[in-house]
């Protein structure tokens, strides 16, 4: 019994003491360009020495597609410059029938003598897109109801489970006082 | 102590005051409506089903407050009550289930997906199908959260109501 306490008790300073050395890797509260509100990192990276006027150009470097096709990532179509070293990469989804657009989808940038590339988060695209793509000019209501609309049908669906426990556990139908 | 307890009960069976009973009377519907706004108006600014919905149920809680649990229960049939649970799912679910079948015999889309309220053809255009299809769906979410709350409100207070009844006799 004390073992398992004891065990317990170093356990959760274990825990707390791993969640203190991982804290220091989130994100601030906030921030705009963190991991989910912005990009997320592919780890993918080449040498910048030669490629920055291709990319300047709008053409994107032969090295960089191939490291892409290497992760089995969809290849990028064009390259759009933001400002000096930053520059968007654009896909054409496959989603053919209803929204052939183009759309960000990579971002490049300069970091040092290396590229960097990095994946748009789907956020970005609710963010920047969602009004043109619904014509709802409300935020929240397009991505709940409409890009999230599987999770807001689950949410409807719990509340109905709410409401039909609550019917078996609380109706009382012979003892309802308009019997009396 | 007993025949407070009683009195009290009696009252609320009645109904009680004459001015709570008008006020009441005078704002449910104006709460009703403005539930309504905000359930349409989801899509334009603050708001949405779930919101609308409980300012929807609250207008029934003012109902029952005022003029007793037997008097609002009379108005407020239970099992049609019960039907509008599953309809709100049903209307959510089947729209989504519309935009494939729509899809398919009005675009000729063999692989169009759920909830995506594009392939319901009420406009010529997708985007504004999207917005129409949101709305449906936001109604659906209102009816589904006004019988829930309402249903978990009456199940309550006829729950104690039976209690003290008990306790009467």
């Amino acid at each position: 019994m004390k073992l398992i306490s004891l065990s317990a008790l170093l356990l959760v300073i274990f825990l707390g003491v791993l969640f203190i050395y991982v804290a220091e890797d989130i994100p601030d509260f906030g921030d705009p360009n963190s991991p989910p509100n912005r990009y997320v990192n592919l780890s993918i990276t080449v040498d910048a020495a030669g490629l920055v006027d291709d990319l300047n150009k709008g053409v994107i470097p032969e090295s960089l597609m191939d490291k892409i096709e290497e992760r089995g990532l969809p290849l990028p179509s064009g390259v759009e410059k933001i400002k000096e070293g930053e520059w968007d990469a654009i896909i054409i989804p496959e989603e053919k029938h209803y929204y052939p657009k183009e759309q960000k989808y990579y971002f490049i940038k300069k970091e040092g003598a290396k590229l960097w590339v990095y994946r748009y988060a789907p956020i970005i695209r609710y963010i920047e897109e969602g009004h043109h793509e619904t014509e709802v000019p409300n935020m929240v209501t397009y991505i709940l109801a409409d890009y999230r609309g599987y999770d807001t049908l689950g949410e409807v669906t719990v509340i109905f489970t709410a409401g039909v426990g609550v019917i078996l556990l609380l109706r009382r139908r012979e003892k309802r006082p308009e019997a009396r | 102590m007993n025949s407070e307890n009683s009195e009290a009960g009696e009252s609320r069976e009645r109904g009680g005051d004459v001015i709570v009973e008008t006020v009441a009377r005078l704002m449910v519907p104006f709460i009703q409506l403005f539930a309504l706004y905000v359930i349409i108006h989801g899509a334009g600014g603050p708001g949405g089903g779930f919101q609308g919905g409980v300012i929807f149920a609250a207008s029934f809680v003012l109902l029952v407050i005022a003029f007793g649990i037997v008097n609002a229960g009379d108005r407020f049939p239970e099992a049609v009550n019960t039907a509008f649970f599953s309809l709100g799912v049903y209307i959510y679910a089947g729209v989504g289930l519309l935009c494939i079948i729509m899809g398919f015999l009005y675009f000729g889309v063999p692989d169009a997906q759920y909830l995506n309220y594009g392939f319901i053809p009420l406009t010529a255009h997708f985007e504004e199908n999207r917005a129409l299809g949101m709305d449906l769906v936001e109604i659906g979410i209102g009816i589904t959260v006004m019988a829930v709350i309402t249903s978990i409100f009456f199940n309550l207070v006829w729950k104690r109501e039976s209690e003290e009844g008990g306790e009467e006799g």
